[in-house]
């Protein structure tokens, strides 16, 4: 099945490194994703700062559950996972922290922009 | 008249009630029981047979703690009552209040004891505009309960009130009908549980193995063993005891545990800023790294845990950014506010490498160090890949959230603050001043840390060159040869913004300043349009846009006074530094109680009194941090090599001092200082 979701996650199994997850990350990440009245389930391991994403129901340091077109949202770039936390939209079950670390694996949002851009782009207005 | 407002504290947690331990909306004021940024309670209204009641007194016991002895009927009658009532009221996860109703007469006395009770689950970043919420209110008559919940989506939140004494239930309140025996009493506990809920209704916070580990712990001996790890001031001039005290009490009542770490990190301060603020903690352990050391490892590693990943504009946040602000209130949580992770801030991330660094100097705690090289990398690739937009080497902020994004991104974030002598203010991006200081000195920092711990001489080597560069042009462009001291920021196109400013002296506090310009600038911050009296105002008297009540245009502010006595003592201005210290340590005792966030900026020989401003909060923690930060800086405390180096230079008036059982990475030492005329005493010969 192709979802926005499941995209990200095959793509962040497939990359070799990540540079942005700190050498010191490590843990098991499970996300449980509600839709049609059932529960798909993806299993992340992260150490070393790769990435190893399978399909599991074992138990993982740290549960994260919401409805498939939530993860959707958030890979996305269109909700912030923490945003999600705060609606209670998303609920996580175990070390929060690796959830923080997750956030940096998602996508911003699309059309963020960096300030060199923007400083320039206001720069060249008269 | 403005009412007196009491409050308890504990973690993010607060309650204000009025005088009487009532709670009535204000939208001027977050009264009410908070916790969460969600009011849980906001209408908390106790009467006796119909009547309010009246204070007669009250012990503050500790921060968490209070009773209120009270007295039905008002105060503009004399009063011989026969009944009297306590309530005593405590906060720690929950909030609890004891009703104890007395009778003093020879007769059993039929008593009405009424609380009325409502919540609007406000949000504490949103007072001032208070908006309709449909709250559900159940009574249970059977549990003795009240429940109150808001329901938005998803987002859940429900305040439990239970009584342990029988009671009638209905949805505005509860009622006690009481006979009360002769001299006798009559109690009731409410009991007041507020919920965040989570997934299947369960209390989000206790899904978190984090807070799994939360035991409920003992708060009076928390306190104690706080107080006790902390070092042990003997000081001559007992107010100065005194005022060391209180700051260590109210840096203990401001420790929170976010829902992401199992150890307690300070909020800002009460009332506005009961959470997480990223300048405000760095500020706070980088000031109290000799007195209570435990405060920065802890808020090391969860900034580094928040520290930014990606780009985003509604949060201001780009890759190795140092996090500003979160909440969890409901604006946040729906975007209203771009607070659920903000990053709109210049000087967080340099200043986070400013701690890791100087939090190592003192405790020798490689360990950390080398946990945090990552994010501490990043932070410093932030400087020159985000911080610096315009390619001219100065970190600079532009808001990318036009809507709900801070327009000015440096400590002074009011919208005016950044101003020139005459009310001009630039464009953008701008370059604030004090944050090229932090940027040097984080990169020099950076190169310490990368020479010593992370075993990257060649990376320790760029970030050196870089610094001496930044240095070098910082005060050929920022340095105003005709005025003598610095602009206070930089225009887009490197136009200088020339107010005089605090800010000046946050550089020497850096180092970036020239040995040969210290001098001038330190005459500047002690000198009359700096120096009010009391403390060195954020802008100096004598400009257009002087203003003493402008928060950021005039008022005085103690955390901004002790970075700049350490500042001039770093240069040697010793007498300069001592007044500062005497003037901030003289405000705190007129004013008495916690430090405030900012008082006026009149002059000390025109009112004698410092001004306290109605908006500034108190306790906040980089007030209470900035006192602590002043005594440490005119004993002169720095840590060398494995020993700690006092060399004292303390303002008149502070007699002898003797700190004792310093903490870091020498084990404990003492620190011992007297003032000059406490030294010349008994020698000087007398005039009569």
């Amino acid at each position: 099945m192709t979802t926005p979701a499941a995209d990200l996650l095959r793509r962040l199994g497939e990359e070799d490194i990540h540079p942005d997850l700190p050498e010191t990350t490590a843990g098991t990440v499970r996300l449980d994703a509600r839709a049609d009245g059932r529960t798909e389930h993806w299993y992340l391991t992260i150490a070393d700062q790769r990435v190893a994403v399978t399909r599991s129901t074992a138990e993982a340091d740290l549960v994260v559950r919401a409805d498939r077109a939530v993860l959707d949202r958030i890979a996305a770039g269109t909700l912030h996972p923490a945003a999600a936390l705060g609606r209670n939209d998303l609920t996580v079950r175990g070390d929060i922290r690796l959830f923080m670390m997750l956030r940096r694996l998602f996508p911003g949002p699309p059309g963020a922009r960096h300030p060199r851009d923007v400083a320039a782009a206001t720069r060249r207005r008269p | 008249m403005r009412q007196e407002r009491v409050q308890v504290m504990a973690g993010n947690a607060f309650a204000i009630s009025d005088a009487q331990g009532d709670m009535e909306v204000d939208p001027r004021a977050p009264v009410g029981l908070f916790s969460f940024d969600t009011r849980f309670l906001a209408h908390w209204v106790l009467r006796v047979d119909g009547e309010r009641l009246n204070a007669l007194s009250r012990d503050d016991m500790t921060y968490f703690e209070t009773r209120f002895f009270l007295v039905p009927g008002t105060a503009s009658h004399y009063v011989d009552a026969d009944v009297s009532v306590i309530r005593h009221r405590s906060l720690d996860d929950s909030f609890n209040e004891k009703i104890i109703v007395l009778n003093h007469s020879a007769d059993p006395a039929d008593m009405t004891v009424r609380m009325d009770i409502g919540s609007d689950f406000g949000d504490a970043a949103d007072i001032g505009r208070p908006r309709e919420r449909r709250v559900e209110v159940t009574a249970v008559p059977e549990h003795r309960q009240l429940r109150l919940r808001y329901r938005r989506e998803r987002f859940d939140r429900e305040t439990i009130v239970s009584s342990t004494a029988p009671v009638e239930v209905d949805e505005r309140g509860m009622t006690f009908r009481i006979r009360v025996p002769p001299r006798g009493q009559w109690e009731t506990d409410l009991h007041i549980c507020m919920i965040v809920r989570g997934e299947a209704g369960h209390d989000m916070r206790a899904d978190l193995e984090t807070h799994q580990l939360h035991v409920r712990r003992d708060m009076r001996d928390d306190l104690r063993a706080w107080l006790d790890r902390a070092p042990t001031l003997v000081a001559e001039n007992g107010a100065l005891a005194g005022a060391y005290e209180r700051c260590l009490t109210d840096l203990a009542a401001l420790r929170y545990e976010p829902l992401s770490s199992t150890r307690r990190v300070t909020v800002g301060g009460l009332p506005w800023a009961m959470t997480l603020y990223g300048r405000d903690i760095l500020v706070t352990c980088l000031q109290t790294l000799p007195f209570t050391p435990e405060l920065a490892p802890v808020a090391l590693r969860l900034l580094a845990l928040l520290q930014g990943g990606r780009l985003d504009d509604i949060h201001e946040e780009e890759p190795g950014k140092i996090l500003t602000q979160l909440r969890y209130g409901e604006a946040a949580a729906f975007g209203e506010e771009p607070t659920t992770l903000y990053y709109g801030a210049a000087d967080t991330t340099p200043l986070f490498v400013v701690l890791l660094d100087e939090y190592e100097r003192w405790s020798g705690d490689v360990a950390l160090v080398r946990e945090l090289r990552h994010p501490a990398r990043m932070a410093l690739d932030w400087i020159d890949e985000y911080g610096a937009s315009t390619g001219d080497g100065y970190v600079r902020y532009q808001r990318r959230n036009a809507h709900q994004g801070r327009l000015n991104q440096c400590w002074k974030d009011s919208p005016d603050a950044i101003t020139d002598r005459n009310g001009w203010q630039p464009g953008f991006p701008r370059a604030t001043c004090e944050v090229q200081g932090y940027a040097y000195d984080a990169k020099l920092r950076g190169a310490r840390l990368a020479r010593e711990f992370w075993g990257d001489p060649a990376y320790a080597d760029r970030l050196e060159r870089e610094a001496a560069e930044l240095k070098r042009r910082f005060n050929e462009d920022f340095w105003l040869p005709e005025r003598g001291y610095y602009a206070l920021a930089l225009g887009p196109d490197g136009e200088p913004v020339d107010a005089l400013t605090s800010n000046v002296g946050h550089l020497l506090w850096s180092g970036i300043v020239p040995e040969d310009r210290a001098g001038t600038v330190a005459d500047h911050l002690v000198g009359p349009d700096l120096f009010s009296g009391w403390g060195v105002r954020t802008l100096a008297a004598g400009q257009r846009v002087y203003n003493p009540v402008g928060s950021h245009l005039g008022a005085v502010w103690p955390w901004d006074n002790a970075v700049i006595a350490a500042g001039l003592r770093r240069y040697r201005c010793d007498r300069a530094a001592a007044r500062i210290a005497q003037g901030m340590f003289d405000m705190a005792e007129r004013v008495g109680g916690a430090v405030p966030e900012v008082i006026a900026g009149y002059p000390r020989t025109l009112t004698k009194y410092p001004v306290q401003l109605p908006t500034a909060g108190r306790p906040q923690a980089w007030s209470s941090g900035g006192l602590l930060m002043l005594l440490a800086t005119v004993l002169g405390l720095v840590p060398c090599g494995e020993n700690l180096l006092v060399n004292p230079a303390l303002p008149e008036g502070f007699g002898r001092i003797e700190l004792l059982d310093v903490p870091g990475r020498w084990g404990h030492a003492d620190a011992y200082g007297r003032d000059r005329a406490a030294g010349v005493r008994g020698h000087r010969p007398r005039l009569r």
